[in-house]
């Protein structure tokens, strides 16, 4: 690039930026910085103080402009978290429907990348084992290891746990980290509740990492429970990464299948209210302490 | 589920008004609609008329005084017409509107129907409650949801006009104004008057007009009466400064004209003559049926087209009332319900909404509050039973759906000494937590209601029905609304 033109170059981004300074659309300390970056050819490096966060208008919001029916959109919108009534600008998505989609995109990403943290399990007095997968890369690429404890876990379990209860809960990652910590602080207690009230036998609940639906039926095979439940985070979407579901089955063995597992789907703020949810279950629970059978073979029974 | 996931029960409704009485039978379809991985949620899907009775005059003894003897004949008769024996209804409602509104008449009504439907609620509607019926039988709510357009029910009957503003299938305004068909009466066909109501004396004495019984009147002496009457029905729908006629007539509050309206309909007696392509052209064709309804009626749309009100047709006109009644007035509800089958059903829970804002923080501040409203509604002289309503716990947390439990058992403590059953009506969906949390920390069994999920800031009183589907839900009806808040 020669001189000449980096000079008529300078010229203009200084029109530009003074320009946009006037309108109130740059700060001056914005302003300055992005001069000073095209003065000395620098890169930019953005100033981490400068940076103003990215506050989103409420969902409710109308997005539209001049709709025939607001009502109707208020409505339609009401019933779902789907991104409807979001607008556009010719054929494309507006800026702030374009940021909330990968804002909410990175919000699944680090649900499912992100570990329950160790402070959580403490306050939750919470024992944590490993499945047979030993990192979330390993964990996301082989399914299989997820569905089984860990050498070690294996043994933690058979020393520590409580053999022969009616039930053992366990609570397990699964696809996202941010559902457990959302969920089982409201849900534990309610669940842990309504059994006890029932008079049900329930062993202490305990945390599995990098774990999947299948690794209750591990667990069951050393603990012996007559109902095992697994509370595991549910593969997050662009609504919400805070979906939790509950898996439950009777007294799993070698021939189980997936037709043989009881499920309640959808626990967070925004669907089943976690502790309402923790006393569902507990009805659902005794529902299959009484059949003795879980998944269509309960169905089948009523 | 245990239960079957679809049941069919059958509904009667009752209608008893100043003028006319009438029953529609209907079937109700209840379903869990939520898949079977969600927690089920129990809804009425389908509702169908399966018989409407004739249109009967109320048998009275005197002037508000109901026969409720010849009511039970006719309850007899139609349950005959329609091949149904009294053990085939499981629900119903009746509801008395107008002059006959009274006590006496609701307990009377409440005996002689004794043995064909035990399980039946009677309401002594206020004017609201009819309007809301009215505007739900009309199909005015529905239209409000489907097309999401704010819509008024105008229930204009004999005496009485009845305002229904719906918004996304919700009632949120009601008012009635002294306005119906039948406010002068004429003999049949003919131009002689046969009696003057009072609400008709102030219009004329507004009008500066005299008209006595016994007199005769020509189309030209009584259409400018009737369009001043049909002007204070539009004045409420306008405006919220009325025109003196208008604050004479009015007997409730007026409409508080909170949404912008969209569409009207009119419903009852008249609203055949407002949607009728031609208006009466002789005195015999306006007191075809003794009165000046169908002049009324043609009045009305005149004014209301003029004032640009757009006009809708209801589904169901003369008989809307009664259908709302019968297919509208059960709400199914039900979370925990841990109760003695005998305890139900139970009429007449009077509501309490104790909370006007967030719910404290400890159960000690809770029970305070409660024991203040039981105080101040003097409760403990009361001899029937209470339900504490509220929009729900503070948080949603665990913690704090426990601390209410525990500030309600603290704060109705003397209540439940006298052994009576805990009924809550919480709007947040936590009712089963709640009720297990105060299952949780009783001792002794407790009866307990907790019914969520329902909305009842805008009633004094509900009716609990005996439970359906296996007893996990019981159909409560909500009774004298009251908008103004």
């Amino acid at each position: 690039m020669t001189v000449a033109n980096n000079e008529l170059e300078k010229v203009i981004i200084q029109s530009v930026m003074e320009e946009l300074a006037k309108k109130g659309l740059l700060s001056h300390k914005g302003k300055d910085q992005v001069m000073a970056a095209a003065m000395m050819d620098t890169p930019l490096v953005p100033n981490t103080e400068s940076e103003e966060m990215v506050t989103f208008p409420p969902q409710e919001e109308m997005q539209i402009s001049n709709p025939f029916n607001a009502d109707a959109v208020k409505a339609m919108k009401k019933l779902t978290p789907a991104r409807i009534g979001i607008g556009r600008a010719g054929t494309r998505p507006k800026t702030m429907s374009l940021l909330r989609f990968l804002a909410d995109h990175a919000v699944a990403q680090d649900a499912v990348f992100l570990d329950v943290s160790e402070e959580f399990l403490r306050r939750m007095n919470l024992m944590s084992v490993q499945s047979a997968a030993t990192s979330k890369d390993e964990f996301l690429q082989r399914p299989d290891l997820g569905r089984r404890l860990s050498e070690e876990a294996v043994k933690i379990v058979s020393e520590k746990c409580e053999k022969n209860v009616q039930v053992q809960i366990l609570i397990v990652d699964g696809l996202s980290s941010t559902a457990i910590e959302a969920n089982i602080p409201d849900l534990l207690p309610a669940l842990i509740q309504g059994l006890k009230s029932a008079g049900i036998k329930v062993g202490a609940p305990f945390f599995v990492k990098n774990g999947r639906v299948w690794v209750q039926d591990h667990v069951a095979s050393i603990v012996n429970s007559e109902v095992i439940i697994s509370l595991i985070g549910e593969r997050p979407g662009l609504g919400t990464a805070e979906s939790l579901s509950a898996y439950m089955i009777y007294r799993p063995n070698e021939n189980t299948v997936e037709a043989d597992r009881t499920v309640i789907s959808n626990i967070h703020k925004g669907g089943i209210p976690p502790a309402e949810a923790g006393a569902h279950l507990t009805d659902v629970i005794q529902q299959i302490l009484a059949a003795k059978a879980s998944g269509v073979k309960l169905n089948q029974q009523k | 589920m245990p239960e079957s996931t679809n049941q069919r029960i059958t509904s009667v409704g009752i209608d008893i008004g100043t003028t006319t009485t009438q029953l529609v039978i209907s079937q109700l379809t209840i379903e869990n609609t939520a898949s079977g991985t969600l927690v089920p949620r129990v809804e009425i899907t389908d509702k169908e008329v399966i018989h409407r009775s004739r249109i009967y005059f109320t048998p009275l003894l005197d002037r508000d005084l109901i026969n409720a003897v010849e009511v039970s004949k006719i309850v007899e008769t139609e349950y005959m017409a329609a091949g149904l024996t009294p053990e085939m209804i499981d629900t119903g409602a009746v509801i008395i509107t107008g002059e006959t509104a009274k006590k006496e008449n609701a307990k009377a009504i409440i005996d002689a129907l004794a043995g064909f439907a035990g399980d039946f609620v009677v309401a002594t509607a206020g004017a609201n409650l009819e309007a809301i019926y009215a505007g739900k039988g009309s199909g005015a709510a529905l239209y409000s949801a489907q097309r999401h357009q704010v819509t008024v029910n105008i229930d204009v009957g004999g005496g009485t006009s009845n305002y229904a503003m719906f918004h996304e299938g919700k009632a949120v305004d009601s008012s009635c104004l002294n306005v119906g068909g039948h406010l002068i009466e004429f003999e049949r066909q003919g131009d002689r008057i046969t009696y003057i109501s009072e609400p008709a004396e102030t219009a004329l004495k507004h009008r500066g007009q005299r008209l006595q019984v016994g007199e005769r009147v020509t189309l030209p002496q009584l259409r400018p009466i009737v369009k001043a009457m049909a002007g204070c029905v539009v004045d409420v729908l306008k405006t919220s400064v009325h025109t003196e006629l208008t604050k004479e007539l009015l007997m409730t509050p007026p409409l508080q004209l909170a949404h912008p309206i969209r569409k009207v309909m009119i419903s009852g007696g008249v609203a055949d003559y407002v949607y009728a392509l031609n208006g009466p052209m002789t005195m015999a064709e306006v007191t075809a049926f003794g009165d000046f309804g169908p002049l009324l009626g043609w009045e009305l749309k005149v004014c209301l087209e003029r004032d640009g009100f757009v006009l809708e047709k209801p589904e169901e006109t003369v008989r809307a009332t009664v259908i709302g009644t019968g297919t509208q007035s059960v709400n199914l509800s039900g979370s925990t319900i841990h109760l003695q089958e005998n305890t139900l059903p139970i009429r007449n829970v009077m509501v309490i909404s104790p909370f006007t804002s967030l719910i404290p923080e400890t159960p000690q501040s809770i029970a305070e509050v409660i024991k203040k409203e039981i105080l101040r509604l003097q409760v403990d002289r009361f001899e029937g039973i209470v339900a504490i309503a509220m929009k729900g716990p503070r948080t949603m947390s665990f913690a704090n759906i426990d601390i209410l439990a525990q500030g309600l058992l603290l704060g109705m403590h003397d209540y439940l000494c006298k052994a009576k059953p805990l009924i809550l009506v919480v709007e947040a969906d936590c009712g089963k937590v709640l009720g297990q949390c105060i299952n949780a920390s009783v001792n002794k069994p407790l009866e307990v209601i907790c019914i969520d999920q329902l909305e009842v800031d805008n009633c004094d009183y509900i009716d609990i029905g005996k439970p359906l589907m296996g007893g996990r839900v019981v159909p409560v009806v909500l009774k004298t609304l009251v908008f103004n808040r």
